[in-house]
């Protein structure tokens, strides 16, 4: 896919297109009004941005090989990428074989019709910052990291193999933990839906998945103590001009929790909400860990306004979580078959 | 490329090394239903189980013998259909489906909801097919 | 939220020190404690209606049994000591008793003796047994009200109330003056409010028939409709009352009644008590491997 872009392009560059705020890693200020649009405030005189929200989209988290430079494309290209990533992501592809065809798992009516949509504004990337549009250069991991990393990928090993030990060896979504709620929120298949709530010195996020909510004090008071670790961190925020500012901390410590698998003691995550017109809000986020990334890096999804039209509802999820039976039980089954999971070839 | 369809628990670095729109690490779908076993039957509603993380349909399928099997088929999320318009009175017992999936690896009466149709052809909740919609056509093939 | 709470104070004067004696007064079997116990008040506005944003726990042991109960030991005492018994508290029920149609009052035992049990191999059997509190399920309405956790009200200026209780994290959304429908059924259910002077009605319908009222079994239908009502009558308190209707299990509508409380410590938020991975050794411990099995 990428090559293609490179021999169908050329050289043109996109500069001349660029008025998006957000490219290129310079210090982001929100803008306070575009020509045609004025942020409205609550009562208590905060940014509004109340409201039902969805942040789904095709365009990639990292720009695919090939397209280091290309930041922007033409609305030609534009409709050429989409079209590939919609063929590409489009559940109701029967082709492939039956390997395929089964990890589709089911079609389109379930899924995020949004998602088979690129960003607005044409991007090859959710990553703003580098340039380039990728994450950056992995720090290598000391040996205890390196060693729960190799037990963590042994049981995604026996998991893909349909043969967990128990339940421990299931992912915190599978297990019904945590989902989309722990930030940085990143788009998905389905239920890419936030509701944002506000009250005097509050800004509440509702992710859909799973039923929580992150209750954000804006009033400048201090984290919890540090000895205090939750799963979905805890956020303190504050506004610049119309941006809200989200830092996160107190992330748990047990691993693989925590964003890319990062080291919760050096780990920081900035958010930042900024509604630019009626209908969508810029959500960014920067993350660094000088434990694991070279440098820090920033991306940028675009979220847009879904109700009254649509709206967010209730997933439970652990209450109804057959799933979980249905994989140990039939582990077990399947063991007492015979089948075993096939060796792990280590990732360097 | 199929590796960006399969979710992969726990391998959340290797996928976003694939430039894919990063997914949360969700079932692995052929660990668990078999590609050599796939079903398709016809069948009448029992029960709809309208739940996450899965939606569940209860079918009779009766057999060729003329015995009768209780089947449970796995779908995806409601909210998207809610959010489609649907509710629980779209899917009622005594509807007849038409489906098309891979049984359970462990042998149960469990099949994942490949694809759903009624009996008249048409996909269940909503067509989708012939609209036009952007996957529809593959990408134009490079000279 | 300080300032407008000493804001309101300095006017109240003593009558807020008397209001305050009313703290530690608990209501007789059966009869809510009246507005007469409270000097009449009216709460700050916030978009024109009252404000109840706030940080807010009940301190009634309705989640043991919301009907009159004498202290108790728990569960495996021989393991668990006084850290597992449970405290003696008088009804939330107005009236007393819960009119259970007499069928149901076997169900009711029945729970309460199974109330620990849990077999979820079967997935037709899935909700059979056990306590969802015990399973970490959300708790439905009204029992969310009165877990031993604190909730949080988040009220703005749009067309939704948030609130959110720590107990497993659960949230709902109150959908102000809203006509449409529940799509399907939910743990914690459809939730339609308005307000009726300074108290926000909450029209919750839609419940999923899994979830009890309490750890003594008590239970509902599918057919359960609950109406709430919010009511501010100090600074510090909510009234909180639901009417409670099921043709199907009790023989008239019923009503629980009680006060909540501001949580007022310093910097108080909810924290999080997600409570699954207490549970699963629990529900899934029987389908571990065993050693000897082979697997790699």
């Amino acid at each position: 896919m990428s090559r293609r872009f490179v021999s169908s392009v050329g050289t043109a560059l996109v500069a001349a297109v660029v008025s998006f705020p957000a490219l290129a890693g310079q210090a982001r200020k929100a803008p306070a009004k575009t020509a045609t649009w004025t942020v409205s405030h609550t009562p208590w005189g905060d940014p509004d941005l109340q409201g039902v929200w969805n942040d789904a989209t095709s365009t990639p988290l990292s720009r695919p090989g090939g397209l280091s430079e290309k930041q922007l494309l033409t609305d030609e290209e534009a409709a050429e990428f989409q079209r590939e990533l919609a063929y590409n992501l489009t559940r109701d592809r029967r082709d492939g074989g039956a390997q395929a065809d089964v990890n589709r798992a089911y079609n389109e009516h379930w899924m995020d019709a949004r998602r088979l949509t690129i960003t607005k504004d044409h991007r090859t990337s959710l990553i703003v910052d580098p340039p380039d549009g990728r994450i950056p250069p992995l720090v290598p991991l000391s040996p205890e990291r390196q060693q729960a990393r190799s037990a963590r990928a042994d049981a995604a090993a026996r998991f893909a193999a349909g043969l967990p030990d128990n339940h421990e060896d299931l992912s915190l979504p599978v297990r019904c933990i945590i989902r989309t709620d722990s930030p940085p929120y990143l788009p998905t298949i389905y239920n890419n839906d936030f509701q944002i709530f506000q009250s005097p010195g509050y800004v509440a996020i509702a992710p859909e998945m799973i039923h929580s909510a992150r209750i954000i004090p804006v009033d400048g008071r201090p984290h919890i103590g540090s000895t205090l670790r939750q799963w979905l961190g805890d956020s303190r925020g504050h506004w610049d001009g119309n941006t809200l500012v989200v830092e996160t901390s107190n992330f748990r410590t047990d691993q693989g929790v925590i964003f890319q698998d990062a080291d919760p003691a050096t780990f920081r995550i900035t958010e930042r909400f900024t509604r630019v017109d009626a209908q969508t809000i810029h959500y960014e986020f920067t993350v660094e860990d000088p434990h694991t990334w070279t440098r820090p890096w920033t991306a940028m999804i675009p979220w847009t306004r879904i109700d009254p039209a649509e709206q967010m509802y209730e997933y439970a999820c652990h209450e109804d979580n057959y799933d979980i039976v249905h994989l140990l039980h039939g582990a077990r089954i399947r063991e007492k078959n015979g089948e075993t999971v096939p060796k792990r070839i280590p990732e360097r | 490329m199929r590796t960006r369809l399969s979710f992969v628990a726990g391998g959340i670095g290797a996928l976003l090394a694939l430039a894919a729109t990063p997914v949360v690490a969700h079932h692995a779908f052929n660990a668990e239903f078999d590609a050599n076993r796939p079903v398709k039957f016809r069948g009448t509603v029992t029960k709809m189980e309208w739940v996450n993380p899965h939606a569940w349909i209860h079918i009779a399928v009766k057999k060729p013998d003329g015995t009768m099997e209780d089947w449970m088929i796995e779908a995806g999320t409601p909210n998207t259909l809610f959010r489609r318009g649907l509710t629980k009175q779209s899917l009622q017992p005594g509807m007849e489906v038409i489906v098309d999936g891979y049984q359970s690896k462990d042998g149960a009466l469990r099949a994942n909801g490949r694809d759903l149709t009624l009996p008249n052809g048409q996909t269940l909740f909503l067509g989708s097919s012939g609209t036009g919609a952007p996957y529809e056509t593959p990408p134009k093939k490079k000279g | 939220m300080r300032s407008r709470i000493r804001s309101v104070l300095i006017p109240v004067g003593s009558a807020a020190a008397v209001a305050l004696l009313w703290l530690v007064v608990t209501a007789t079997a059966g009869q809510a404690p009246t507005a007469a116990r409270f000097p009449s008040y009216r709460a700050p506005r916030l978009a024109g209606h009252s404000d109840l944003n706030g940080v807010w726990q009940a301190l009634v042991t309705a989640n043991w049994n919301i009907q009159d109960h004498d202290a108790q030991p728990g569960v495996h005492p021989e393991l668990m000591g006084a850290y597992g018994a449970g405290p003696a508290g008088q009804s939330v029920v107005e009236g007393g008793e819960i009119p259970y149609q007499p069928w149901a009052l076997a169900k009711k035992k029945e729970n309460f003796e199974k109330r620990m049990m849990v077999d979820v191999t079967d997935d037709k059997k899935w909700h059979d047994l056990g306590d969802p509190e015990l399973k970490c399920y959300m708790p439905g309405v009204p029992r969310a009200t009165y877990m031993p956790f604190p909730f949080q009200i988040v009220q703005g200026s749009g067309d939704y109330i948030l609130i959110a209780y720590e107990f497993t994290t659960t949230t709902r959304v109150i959908r102000m003056n809203w006509k449409g429908e529940a799509p399907a059924d939910s743990w914690m259910g459809w939730s339609r409010g308005r307000w009726d002077g300074d108290t926000l009605v909450v029209d919750v319908t839609d419940l999923r028939e899994q979830t009890w009222f309490d750890r003594a079994g008590d239970f509902h239908s599918d057919a359960l409709h609950v109406v709430e009502r919010y009511t501010p009558i100090s600074p510090y308190h909510l009234m909180y009352e639901a009417t409670i209707e099921d043709p199907k299990v009790f023989t008239r509508p019923w009503k629980i009644s009680f006060p909540l409380y501001r949580r007022m410590e310093d910097h108080i938020q909810l924290l999080e008590f997600k409570c699954v991975p207490f549970t699963e050794e629990l529900l899934y411990g029987r389908l571990r491997r065993q050693p000897g099995q082979a697997s790699q």
